[in-house]
């Protein structure tokens, strides 16, 4: 038997890596704490109030490295492994550096046959990234997600687990990464129910040309 | 032609109707439904209404709403009971939550602190995944409002009915939307889902009876209150009756989430309601109801309703009502390998069937997808199905299964073309 502990064949994560936070930077403020207590208050046992204090420090630190873990089961009394394990079981807390802005890209079959796959390559392209990775600047993060919801306005995309872009062309694709460069978070936009088109006026899209090369195939690892 | 929907080019819609800023507290009103509950029925009688109006759960599996509801055990002193509305809405296809939360968030509020009533629950907790930050902003906002109206909170309206709404605040799992693992998820722990029984009535949160419904069943509650079991009863198909929000996607003229009744045809809603094929091109196949039910070849459809029992008969299911429509230039290999790799994904580990078979599954499209498959590939791919399903946990490992069964049978010839030509020859498959 080869000796898999020590020369495993994926590579193991570091158990206890080089913190990224120093101690004194390392704690929740008072306000932060008010919160903290509020969630607790409504759960049975601290354990329900994981979810949200974990995303309150991940907008604090920006990603969960182990001491943010840490400071978090210290702070409702339970266990580190605990938080450990939700942290690492859902998909939007942070475990490594990501760039300023995370650009999540849906590109699920309602997306991908309308052109998600068209929206995330030509984003790598322009980025100059793969999908999962961080530009060289830090300022984005390239992901494909999983459906978001918002199939009847794709291709879309989240930024950085905040507001949706709908019905994403090449051209707002452009202007989303200017105004992202310049600092300028999208605005919540509400799309109108088909229903109401007419009633209320809406602001849905009725040009589909831009989303007719909806035949690209996801790319593969192996074949980059 | 005559449909189970009846007149549907002249209904009413209640769930979404077109009101301007309906989100808004001052405009939806005060809800009246929840006076007349609170003044006029005991908690018996308003699950019986439900009960009698034949409601029955929008999440996907379909189960009368009422029935649930009565599977609550007798109170007892001292043992807390909760509601948990489900509102993660992650199923590829589905997006009729998020437009709730949006336009007739108030709604699905008075819907919950009606079921609160029905089930004597005191707390009810709101799971939106997490992915919809901007709609718990707004529905934590509406929340507030509410709670200073006396709508919610002690003493609701003085009556002596008390009843909290807790938004919990999912993070991108899934697996969430099953409700064992959404009850996981709530206790703070990895959201591996439960072995049934015991069921959520007996032992959900906490160990505590818990009753759990989608968001867009708890919004049809207070119409049923306002105007009746009788009315509810009477929209659209008999035995799945009440208005479905379709959410309809893919290569249709005007995607959306349209507000229609039960049993609606499905060329009806392809032709009429989401203004036909994208440039004219012929429909390949139907997704009726998001990614885990069996996709419908284009000549399947025919006469085929969008309610439990006519889509069973063509082979499907009625699922989430999240429908994808495909056009005849549509690649059913690649649609099946992103299914596939969606799964793969969102398979939460906890059952090896499922955690490694979904794997393979993705794997196996994938080499056939990259031409490099052979025709052998393709009944591997129905055996690990076999294999897989009601072998697990929870429903995924089936959900999963049958897309990819669904889809290799009945386009097959797709399949074939991208296979290499080999010397195994294809085995016939029942």
């Amino acid at each position: 038997m080869a000796d898999f502990i020590r020369n495993p064949v994926v590579t193991l994560p570091d158990r206890n890596p080089a913190p990224h936070f120093c101690e004194q930077e390392l704690a929740f403020t008072e306000e932060e704490k008010t919160k903290i207590a509020r969630w607790v208050s409504q759960y049975p046992t601290p354990d329900g109030a994981v979810m949200w204090t974990l995303w309150l420090a991940q907008e604090k630190f920006g990603f969960l490295p182990p001491e943010v873990l840490r400071l978090v089961g210290e702070e409702l009394g339970i266990p580190y492994a605990q938080v450990y394990g939700v942290a690492t079981f859902y998909t939007q807390y942070y475990k490594q550096k990501k760039g300023v802005c995370v650009l999540d890209v849906c590109t699920c079959f309602s997306c991908q046959f309308t052109g998600g796959y068209d929206l995330l390559h030509y984003l790598e392209e322009k980025l100059g990234i793969h999908a999962g990775e961080t530009t060289a600047d830090g300022c984005f993060t390239l992901q494909e997600v999983e459906c978001l919801g918002a199939c009847g306005s794709a291709p879309m995309l989240q930024v950085s687990n905040g507001p949706f872009v709908h019905c994403v062309t090449r051209a707002r694709a452009d202007a989303l990464i200017d105004a992202l460069k310049a600092g300028r978070m999208p605005e919540f936009a509400s799309v109108t129910l088909p229903q109401d088109e007419d009633e209320l006026g809406g602001n849905r899209r009725t040009d589909v040309a831009f989303c007719e090369r909806y035949a690209t195939l996801p790319i593969a690892k192996h074949t980059r | 032609m005559a449909t189970k929907a009846g007149d549907w080019r002249s209904y009413q819609r209640v769930l979404l109707p077109p009101v301007r800023d309906l989100h808004k507290l001052s405009v939806y009103g005060d809800y009246a439904a929840l006076r007349k509950v609170l003044a006029e029925y005991s908690p018996q009688e308003v699950a019986g209404i439900v009960k009698k109006s034949g409601l029955r759960g929008r999440g996907g599996a379909g189960f009368p709403t009422g029935l649930k509801w009565s599977f609550m055990p007798p109170i007892k002193a001292g043992v807390p009971r909760f509601l948990c509305c489900n509102g993660d809405e992650s199923e590829p296809g589905t997006f009729k939550d998020r437009q709730l939360m949006e336009f007739n968030p108030h709604q699905m509020l008075e819907g919950i602190l009606i079921a609160n009533y029905a089930i004597t629950a005191k707390t009810c907790y709101l799971y939106v995944r997490g992915e919809f930050a901007d709609w718990i902003t707004l529905i934590d906002a509406e929340l507030a409002k509410a709670y200073e109206a006396n709508l919610v909170g002690d003493n609701i309206m003085g009556t002596g009915f008390s009843t909290d709404i807790v938004v919990h605040k999912g993070a991108g799992a899934y697996i969430c939307g099953e409700e064992t693992s959404l009850m996981e998820s709530l206790e703070g722990k990895r959201a591996y889902p439960r072995i049934k029984p015991p069921f959520p009535a007996q032992s959900g949160i906490w160990g505590y009876p818990t009753t759990i419904n989608n968001a867009d069943t708890l919004a049809c509650v207070p119409p049923i209150i306002k105007r009746g079991a009788e009315w509810f009863a009477g929209i659209g198909a008999p035995g799945h009756p009440g208005p479905i929000l379709y959410g309809i996607s893919g290569h249709v003229n005007c995607p959306g989430v349209y507000e229609y009744p039960s049993g609606m045809l499905i060329t009806d809603l392809l032709e009429e309601v989401a203004g036909g094929m994208r440039g004219g091109k012929a429909l390949k196949a139907v997704v009726p109801g998001g990614a885990s039910v069996p996709v419908l070849r284009a000549d399947m459809i025919d006469g085929v309703t969008m309610d439990a029992g006519s889509l069973k008969k063509a082979g499907s299911m009625l699922g989430t009502a999240g429908m994808l429509f495909l056009d005849e230039d549509t690649d059913m290999v690649a649609f099946l390998r992103r299914v596939t790799r969606f799964y793969h994904h969102e398979s939460c580990g906890q059952c090896t069937p499922c955690r490694d078979g979904t794997g393979w599954m993705e794997n196996l499209v994938t080499r056939i997808d990259e031409g490099e498959g052979n025709l052998r590939d393709l009944d591997l791919l129905l055996d690990l199905c076999n294999q897989m399903e009601g072998r697990t946990v929870c429903a995924l490992a089936d959900a999963a299964a049958w897309p990819v069964r669904n889809t290799i049978l009945r386009f097959r010839k797709d399949f074939e073309a991208k296979c290499r030509s080999s010397m195994w020859t294809a085995k016939t498959v029942a």
